[in-house]
């Protein structure tokens, strides 16, 4: 049966755009997720540009069209990348939209990984560590255990609910003892990372209130920049954050955190880098925290990562810790 | 000596030999500590140095064997003798004749302190062999764990292995059921244990019954056939609750549990504790502990009060206590703090600044210093002698 035709104009296509965008998070990163078949008319008041059946491919990070003959795509697309793209993607996203994919891309179903992490103290010496870390249900359930140095082996920490609920299980004692979440605040082996800095769940939306700022070139990337500012019933140990995220995959390359209580003083500055694609996931395999205060820096590097493996309930439970 | 030594280095290979296995693991460390304490105007030093090597091996995915060797040396002052602590009229109580007996030796030591294996199966774990049970929630005093004692100044110092078969069943995510065997000369003398660990909202929770001997000695009667003070074993049945969540932003803590007594008096035990960690990354704890075996007068402290505080058979001579420690990194490779120990019921406290500071990766190095103040008779009387340690350890 023959289409109808059906004239799109840019209004409509931003609604559509924002109808798959909505659906986004069913869909696998990195593969396109919808397609529209059309055949349309692209008007300008009432010229009519063109007519032809084409097909828009989107997904997250993509627009793709193809039909027509060859020079009318070329022409459709570039009138797309040139038109549409900038104004689809670059107004219409909110800072509670972008925080949202953040927080998606960090929250993935299951991950392990594996990480070093090197502290560069203030007088230039290290201290070098390497944990295992496994999380479920989109990082409602993490377990990190010490690896490295033997000083820590074993050592473990589980966090349940979000990072609610936190064990730490010391061997040498062979002690589980129940944490409060303001336990989150310490520093993580003395480096410059708090347990909260690490990410716990939705800590991003949950602690803070978005607000977009304009985009901003940064570490090479072309970033939207987020300003997130505390909630009033959240008692997070920064005043607010400024975060620039990658345009294209939406990683947050650099984040500034600012003091508790004086929101001018910025305290430390998180820098990711070495983005690769793992199990169609970008994923930072480096990450430094400069502080700022203390002229200290910590590196976090990925060892390994694993995406989307199953991992047991049992795992995540006291005898899981002690293991 | 030689010969110990002799065990030693045969250990060592062994160990070697196992290591050199696939799934052995073989680490441990070596700790060098100095104690010292101003006792009627002499400062008296305690020197020690212990060899720790532990073994590892997960022979499969259930089976878990697991040890470790201690080989312990003192040096300088090993005899102190606890009358010098003492106030006069306690000492008074001391039978003629057996002072010498008083003197608390610091003998070269090497032992088995652990040696177990655990079983994993689908439904639950079975561990069997020497291995360490630590018991409640409480971070100083633990008024349902029979099994140890606590030293006041250094509590988080790992505790020694007893002999045991432990049995855990986890039941679903949330709920854990324990039960242990810890075996003495007969079934009767053994100590049994049941728990019941879980988990209701932000709350841990436990409940544990007890039965076993209490080995506490009458320091006022000696016993010439065993050559030492009289033994007073009493069958000690305890049932006790302990938990641990979060409460207004607080993370809090409690531990109770009462004892009836086979030859004495019933007593309960009562610990509840709160902390916090400030942005600035500052961390208070404060713990108040209540026991009622304690007197709620120090004139009544006589000389089997003291000495079963010293001989780590009792937690506490007085009646009600408080300990609070207050830590913060100063660097970020040390951190200082200070605690305190406040005896409610005598009005006498202790002062312990500490020094934590990670030397390397591998190396730290941990020392505090006591100032006792409280007059004469009292649990921290400055006769007690004010004084410290540092210990530096090196894992490998």
């Amino acid at each position: 049966m023959r289409r109808k035709k059906k004239i799109f104009s840019f209004p409509e296509i931003e609604i559509l755009i924002k109808i798959v965008d909505s659906y986004s998070p069913h869909f696998k990163r990195n593969e396109v997720c919808f397609h529209v078949s059309r055949n349309i008319i692209l008007k300008d008041g009432d010229n009519v540009l063109n007519r032809m059946k084409i097909k828009i491919s989107i997904n997250k990070n993509l627009i793709r069209m193809c039909g027509g003959n060859p020079m009318k795509q070329i022409i459709i697309s570039g009138l797309i990348v040139l038109i549409l793209a900038p104004f689809l993607y670059g107004q219409e996203l909110t800072g509670e939209d972008i925080v949202q994919k953040v927080n998606d891309l960090f929250n993935v179903e299951t991950a392990h990984a594996k990480a070093k992490m090197t502290i560069q103290t203030t007088s230039g010496q290290k201290r070098t560590f390497i944990y295992e870390s496994w999380s479920k249900n989109k990082g409602e359930k993490n377990l990190v255990r010490y690896l490295e140095p033997r000083r820590v082996k074993d050592q473990a920490t589980l966090m349940l609910n979000n990072a609610d609920d936190i064990w730490m299980y010391f061997p040498r004692t062979q002690r589980v003892r129940k944490l409060a979440s303001h336990a989150k605040k310490q520093k993580m082996q003395g480096s410059d990372f708090s347990y909260e800095d690490m990410g716990s769940g939705d800590a991003f939306i949950n602690d803070f209130s978005p607000k977009r700022l304009k985009d901003e070139k940064m570490e090479g990337y072309d970033c939207y920049k987020l300003e997130l500012t505390r909630k009033p019933d959240s008692d997070v140990s920064y005043s607010r954050l400024i975060m620039w995220v990658i345009k294209e995959n939406f990683v947050p390359v650099v984040i500034d955190y600012y003091d508790e209580d004086d929101p001018t003083l910025h305290e430390k500055r998180l820098v990711e880098s070495d983005i690769r694609v793992i199990d169609d996931i970008p994923t930072a395999m480096k990450v430094v925290m400069y502080n700022k205060n203390d002229n200290t820096q910590t590196e976090l590097e990925l060892l390994e990562v694993k995406y989307n493996i199953t991992l047991a309930d049992s795992m995540f439970t006291e005898r899981g810790l002690k293991k | 000596m030689k010969k110990w030594l002799s065990v030693l280095v045969f250990f060592s290979l062994s160990l070697s030999a196992v290591a050199a296995q696939d799934r052995v693991e073989l680490f441990g460390y070596f700790e060098s500590q100095a104690m010292g304490a101003d006792i009627k105007d002499e400062f008296l030093l305690l020197y020690s140095n212990k060899l720790r090597v532990d073994l590892k091996s997960s022979l499969s995915e259930r089976v878990t064997f697991a040890a470790n060797f201690d080989y312990i040396t003192f040096h300088g002052k090993t005899e102190w003798n606890i009358l010098d602590f003492l106030p006069a009229d306690v000492i008074a109580e001391v039978p003629a004749g057996t002072e010498a007996f008083y003197v608390l030796p610091f003998s070269d030591r090497h032992f088995l302190d652990n040696a177990y294996i655990k079983l994993s199966f689908k439904h639950f774990d079975l561990t069997v062999g020497k291995q360490q049970i630590s018991l409640g929630t409480g971070y100083v005093w633990n008024p349902t764990d029979v099994f140890n004692i606590k030293e006041l100044f250094d509590p988080t110092y790992e505790q020694p292995g007893h002999n045991a078969v432990r049995l855990d069943v986890p039941l679903g995510s949330m709920y854990t059921f324990t039960t242990l065997f810890s075996p003495e000369d007969t079934w009767k003398n053994s100590a049994k244990l049941i728990q019941l660990k879980g988990r209701i909202s932000h709350f841990d929770y436990s409940l544990t019954g007890i039965e076993k001997v209490w080995r506490f000695h009458d320091y006022t009667q000696f016993d010439p056939v065993n050559m030492n003070f009289l033994e007073l074993p009493g069958k000690r049945k305890l049932l006790g609750a302990s938990t641990a969540g979060e409460l207004l932003g607080l993370g809090v803590w409690a531990e109770y549990a009462y004892n009836w007594m086979e030859n004495s008096e019933d007593f309960c035990e009562l610990v509840v504790g709160t902390d916090y960690t400030f942005n600035f990354q500052t961390y208070m704890m404060i713990e108040y502990y209540r026991n009622t075996l304690g007197k709620t007068d120090y004139e009544q402290y006589n000389l089997n009060d003291w000495m079963r505080m010293i001989a780590l058979e009792q937690k506490a001579i007085s009646r009600d206590q408080i300990y609070a420690l207050i830590q913060h990194p100063a660097t970020d490779l040390m951190s200082v703090g200070i605690s305190t120990i406040y005896s409610i019921s005598d009005n006498s406290f202790a002062l312990v600044p500490t020094l934590n500071y990670s030397f390397s990766d591998n190396v730290e190095i941990f020392a505090y210093l006591n100032f006792n103040f409280g007059k004469e008779r009292k649990v921290f009387a400055k006769t007690m002698g004010n004084g410290g340690m540092i210990r530096a350890r090196v894992y490998f």
